[in-house]
C-alpha cells in the first residue's frame, strides 16, 4: 500500500517538475543577450536540462515499481487535522489585514487547537485571547513592528491602552 | 593566524552587556527547543531570527549562536528521558541513554551528554578560532572560476549526502536553483519567472522562506501525529558524574571531537551523521563492545560529543567561503545576510574584529549551555511534557508574524506558508529540503560566478579547467558525487545495523 502511495506521489511530482522545466525554456527564450555579460539562459537552462532527466529517471523509477518505499509514518497519521489546519493556515492570511491581527489570531488560535483535539473551553478561550495580546504587545513595543490593526485594536487602543497598541 | 588581541577584545564583547543576556536566553530556549522532540536546531534559528532584527548585529548572531549549540545538546535529553530523539542529530544516544535511565541513572546519563556535548563544542571552536582566519587567507586568491567550482561542488555534495534517495536530492535541488532565479538576472538587471509580479522582482524574500521550509513544515509534521505527549517517569538524580567516570571516556572525547570536526566541515552533512560514525567508532574500537547498546555512558558520551563537534565544522566553510555546512549553518547564514554581513574572505578583512567576536561567542557558548544543562536539567526535562495542543499553533504563529516582522509585508506571510507547505508535502515524501535551501544560497553564487566567468573568458568555457584550484576543486566535486552516493547507502545500512544490535544487546541485559 505504501510503495502504491509512493509510486503515485512520483509520478504526481514528475507531472508537476517536467512543466516547470518546460516553462523555463520557454520564458528563457525571451531574455536579452547582453553584451558580454555571459549568457543568461545557460545556467537555467542547464538545471532545467538536469532536472528534466532526473524526473525521467523518477517516473521511470515508479511507473516500474522501483518507487522508493515510504517509511511508515503514515501510521496513525491524522491527514484531516493537516488539512484542517492548512485550511485555517491559508484563510488567515487574506483576513489577517483587512480584520486586524488580535482578532484574526484570536479566531485562528482557537480553531487551531480546537482542530488539534482541545476540547476544554476555559484553557482554549483564554489561550485564544493570551496569544495575540501578548504577540501584538511583544512585536509592537519590544519589537518596533507595526502588526496589522484592525477595529478590535484601534477600541483598544481609544480605551487606555495605547502604550499597548501603538 | 589568529589575532589574540582581538580575540580576547571579542571575549570583553561577548561577556559584556546585553550580549551576554542575549547567549544565556539563546541557549536556554535553545536547549528547550532540542529537547522537544519534532523541533530541530534549524527550526529554533529560523524561529528567532526575526527577533533578532531589532538587535545590534552582534547580539544577534551570538543568539543565534547560542540556540544552534544549545538546541544541538538539548536534543539528548529527550533521547535519554523518551526513547525519542529531541533532534535528529542526537538520534544515535538513545541506544545507550535510554536504558541508562531504565536503570534509574538518567541524571548521570544527562550530566554525561552535558559533559560530552561540552567538550566536542568547545574543541570545535577552538579549531573554528585557529583554522577559519587560515582558510580565509587562502580563500582571499580566489576569483569567479574558482567561486563557481566551489558552488559546484557544495551542490554536488548537497545533492548527493542529503535524504535517502540522491535523485530526490538532484530534483530538490534542482528546484531550489530554480527558485533562486526568481527575481532580476544578477547580470543584466532584467526579470525572470517574476510573471509581472512587482513582488517577485526581487525573488522570495529569503529568510520567510527559510522559516516556512524549516520551521512551518515541521509544525505542519506535528499537527500529523499531536494529541499525546510523552511522559517522562524518570527521575533525575546525581546528574553530575564522578571524575573516574569522566576519565574513562577520555579517549572516547578525542576521537569523537575529530569525528565530528571532519564530519561537520564536510558541507550538507552534520550533527546527524557525526552522532552515528562517533557511536559505532567508540563501539569498534572498546575493549567492551558487547556492552554498548546495553546502558555505558561512553555510549552516550561517543554521539553527543561528536554531534556538537561538528556545529564548528559547520561554520567553518560557512565562515569562511560563504559555503554553508547544513541546514542550520544555511539559516546562520541568512541571518548574518540581514544584517549585511556577508560570509566570505572579505568578512575576514572587512570586519576582523567581529570575526573573532564571533569566534569567542561560539566557544562562549558551548561554556554557557554546560553551565545551564547542569542547573536546569530537571526543568528541561519537563519541557518535554509540554502540550502540543497549544505548541503547534505557537510554532504556526511565530513563523508567520516573524516573516511578517522582515519587512511589514504580508506577501512575506504567504510566502512562508506556501514554503511551509511545500516542505511539509516534500518531507512528506522524503525530498529532503535541505538541498534546496542550500541550493538557493549557492545556486546565486554559482550562476553570477559563472557569467563572470565567461565575461572575464569572452565565452571561453576552458576558463573553469585551465586554472589549477578551480579545476581542482571541479575534481573533487565529480569524485565526492560518486563518493556520495555509494557513503550514503553505506551509512543508510551502518544506522540499521547499529539500530539492530543496540535492540539486541538490550534484548541480552534483560535475559
Amino acid at each position: 500500500m505504501s510503495n502504491l502511495t509512493m509510486k503515485k506521489a512520483d509520478i504526481i511530482a514528475v507531472a508537476i517538475v517536467i512543466p516547470i522545466c518546460l516553462y523555463v525554456f520557454y520564458e528563457s527564450t525571451k531574455w536579452p543577450v547582453p553584451a558580454l555579460l555571459g549568457r543568461p539562459f545557460v545556467v537555467p537552462r542547464g538545471v532545467a536540462a538536469l532536472l528534466v532527466v532526473a524526473a525521467l529517471i523518477l517516473l521511470y523509477r515508479a511507473l516500474k515499481g522501483r518507487a522508493f518505499l515510504l517509511e511508515s509514518p503514515l501510521v496513525g497519521v491524522d491527514f484531516w487535522r493537516v488539512i484542517g489546519v492548512a485550511v485555517l493556515t491559508f484563510g488567515y492570511l487574506p483576513i489577517v489585514e483587512p480584520l486586524g491581527f488580535t482578532t484574526t489570531t484570536f479566531l485562528y488560535m482557537l480553531l487551531f487547537a480546537w482542530v488539534l483535539g482541545e476540547r476544554r473551553w476555559p484553557r482554549l478561550i483564554l489561550f485564544a485571547i493570551l496569544v495575540p495580546l501578548v504577540v501584538f504587545a511583544l512585536f509592537s513595543t519590544a519589537l518596533h513592528v507595526p502588526l496589522p490593526r484592525g477595529g478590535l485594536e484601534n477600541v483598544l487602543r481609544a480605551h487606555g491602552f495605547a502604550a499597548i497598541f501603538r | 593566524m589568529v589575532d589574540l588581541q582581538l580575540l580576547i577584545d571579542g571575549f570583553g564583547t561577548v561577556l559584556s552587556g546585553y550580549n551576554i543576556i542575549a547567549l544565556v536566553l539563546g541557549s536556554f530556549f535553545g536547549i528547550i527547543i532540542g529537547a522537544i522532540p519534532g523541533l530541530t536546531a534549524t527550526m529554533g534559528i529560523a524561529l528567532l531570527v526575526p527577533f533578532t532584527f531589532g538587535m545590534n548585529p552582534f547580539t544577534g548572531i551570538v543568539m543565534l549562536l547560542g540556540i544552534y549549540t544549545g538546541a544541538i545538546y538539548g536534543g539528548g535529553i529527550a533521547s535519554i528521558l523518551i526513547k525519542t530523539p529531541g533532534t535528529p542529530a542526537a538520534a544515535a544516544t538513545v541506544f545507550d541513554g535510554y536504558p541508562l535511565a531504565q536503570k534509574g541513572m538518567a541524571g548521570k546519563a544527562i550530566g554525561m551528554a552535558t559533559i560530552a556535548s561540552g567538550i566536542g563544542g568547545t574543541f570545535t571552536a577552538l579549531c573554528l578560532t585557529f583554522f577559519a582566519p587560515i582558510l580565509a587567507r587562502f580563500a582571499l586568491r580566489f576569483s569567479a572560476p574558482e567561486y563557481f567550482a566551489l558552488a559546484v561542488f557544495g551542490l554536488s555534495v548537497t545533492v548527493t549526502l542529503t535524504g535517502k534517495s540522491p535523485l530526490k536530492g538532484i530534483i530538490s535541488g534542482c528546484l531550489g536553483l530554480l527558485i533562486a532565479m526568481v527575481g532580476l538576472d544578477p547580470m543584466g538587471g532584467f526579470p525572470r519567472f517574476t510573471f509581472g509580479t512587482v513582488q517577485l522582482s526581487g525573488g522570495f524574500s529569503f529568510v520567510p522562506m527559510l522559516i516556512g521550509l524549516f520551521a512551518l513544515s515541521e509544525g505542519f509534521r506535528q499537527v500529523e501525529v499531536i494529541l499525546t505527549a510523552p511522559k517522562v517517569s524518570a527521575v533525575l538524580t546525581n546528574i553530575v558524574p564522578r571524575l573516574h567516570e569522566i576519565k574513562e571516556c577520555t579517549r572516547t572525547f578525542v576521537r569523537s571531537s575529530i569525528i565530528g570536526l571532519i564530519v561537520g566541515v564536510t558541507p550538507a552533512i552534520g550533527a546527524e551523521t557525526a552522532c552515528f560514525i562517533g557511536y559505532s567508532e567508540a563501539k569498534r574500537t572498546s575493549k567492551h563492545p558487547e556492552l554498548f547498546g546495553t546502558g555505558i555512558l561512553e555510549g552516550v558520551a561517543a554521539p553527543q560529543c561528536a554531534e556538537n563537534a561538528s556545529t564548528g565544522g559547520d561554520v567553518l566553510p560557512m565562515l569562511t567561503l560563504g559555503l554553508p555546512g547544513d541546514a542550520a549553518t544555511a539559516v546562520l547564514m541568512g541571518a548574518l545576510t540581514i544584517h549585511n554581513l556577508q560570509p566570505g574572505p572579505l568578512l575576514f578583512q572587512d570586519h576582523p574584529d567581529l570575526v573573532h567576536q564571533i569566534f569567542a561567542g561560539m566557544i562562549t557558548a558551548n561554556i554557557v549551555f554546560v553551565i545551564l544543562g547542569f542547573m536546569f536539567a530537571r526543568i528541561f526535562a519537563k519541557v518535554i511534557n509540554i502540550d502540543r495542543r497549544f505548541l503547534v499553533p505557537l510554532i504556526f504563529i511565530a513563523c508567520m508574524v516573524g516573516s511578517y516582522a522582515i519587512g511589514n509585508d504580508i506577501f512575506d506571510m504567504i510566502t512562508c506558508v506556501f514554503f511551509g507547505f511545500i516542505g511539509y508535502v516534500m518531507i512528506r515524501y522524503d525530498y529532503p529540503v535541505s538541498p534546496m535551501v542550500l541550493a538557493q544560497i549557492l545556486g546565486v553564487m554559482m550562476e553570477s560566478n559563472f557569467r563572470r566567468s565567461m565575461a572575464m573568458s569572452q565565452d571561453n568555457l576552458l576558463i573553469l579547467v585551465t586554472r589549477p584550484i578551480a579545476l581542482t576543486i571541479l575534481i573533487l566535486a565529480a569524485f565526492t558525487t560518486v563518493t556520495g552516493i555509494r557513503r550514503m547507502r553505506k551509512s543508510a545500512e551502518m544506522e540499521e545495523r547499529i539500530a539492530a544490535e543496540a535492540a539486541a544487546a538490550r534484548e541480552r541485559a534483560k535475559i
